[in-house]
């Protein structure tokens, strides 16, 4: 049995601190909220053309570091670097 | 605010759902407190609770037509309002232990986990510190209890109508409001009980 059951003192107070609860200062959005929802709108329409998966910045990313291993540009960069014969001991 | 009429949210949803802006505009009016408000309850942050709000009304427009009518339409946007507050809530919270893990391990040097409250409980049940404990202990309670807890105690809904938000039974509803009762009533007592 919890302690305040049958405890008329803390029900007045419990009920004062729910009255509170009830009766605070009403919160509401900012002026010119349904602007803010159209500008909403109207952003997530225009990329709405992109799939929901390439709108996060990661897989994004990973695509674009596919495409470039794909494209075989790795291949030309890797070739950018010193040769290995030129890079080898010189023996005497 | 005088709640519309049956037949007055059937010709919103129908004029929606034929894409008028004048009727989206119409539901902005009408429920933007609401939704807010809702959103706020469960968050206690108003840039979190207007985005969640915003939220709302755009998936509101994208999926108006799927709208069958099986509930109302002040129950749809109750549920999308709790359901994206509940993931916002979520979200910030893994983004806290994320920030509190990230400053353990030294990577910047800033604090930016919550620092522990040291007040003793017996400073904080005094008057409106007893009534900001209260809402601290709402913050903390299970999910379906809280949204229960503010959708009653906030809102004043009707226990049909949280049912309804909640997808369940208004026996499902009572025993969910006794356990937050029961749990609030716990952790906040009037500071005699403690002398």
């Amino acid at each position: 049995m919890p302690e305040f059951a049958n405890d008329p003192e803390g029900d007045a107070e419990w009920e004062g601190l729910l009255q509170q609860l009830r009766h605070q200062p009403l919160a509401q959005p900012r002026p010119f909220f349904y602007g803010r929802v159209q500008a909403r709108l109207a952003a997530e329409t225009s990329r709405a053309w992109l799939p929901g998966w390439m709108r996060r910045p990661a897989y994004a990313m990973l695509v674009g570091a596919l495409v470039l291993v794909l494209s075989g540009d790795d291949k030309a960069l890797a070739s950018g670097t010193i040769p290995p014969a030129a890079s080898a001991p010189i023996r005497r | 605010m005088v709640a519309p009429t049956l037949d007055a949210e059937v010709e919103l949803v129908a004029q929606l759902q034929r894409g008028s802006e004048a009727a989206f505009r119409t539901l902005v009016d009408r429920y933007q407190n609401r939704v807010y408000r809702t959103a706020f309850s469960l968050l206690r942050n108003p840039e979190e609770a207007e985005d969640v709000a915003q939220e709302v009304f755009v998936e509101v427009y994208q999926t108006i037509g799927r709208f069958r009518g099986e509930a109302a339409l002040s129950t749809w946007l109750y549920r999308l309002a709790t359901s994206r507050a509940l993931k916002t809530r979520r979200r910030t919270q893994t983004k806290k232990r994320l920030a509190f893990f990230t400053s353990l391990l030294g990577f910047r040097n800033e604090v930016l986990h919550e620092p522990p409250d040291h007040a003793h409980p017996l400073t904080l049940l005094e008057g409106q510190q007893q009534f900001e404990l209260l809402l601290a202990h709402i913050a903390r309670l299970p999910d379906q209890q809280q949204v229960a807890f503010t959708l009653r105690h906030e809102q004043e809904l009707s226990y049909e109508q949280i049912a309804a938000v909640l997808g369940t039974t208004v026996a499902a509803v009572e025993s969910l409001l006794f356990r937050a009762r029961q749990t609030l009533r716990k952790h906040v007592q009037p500071p005699f009980r403690h002398a």
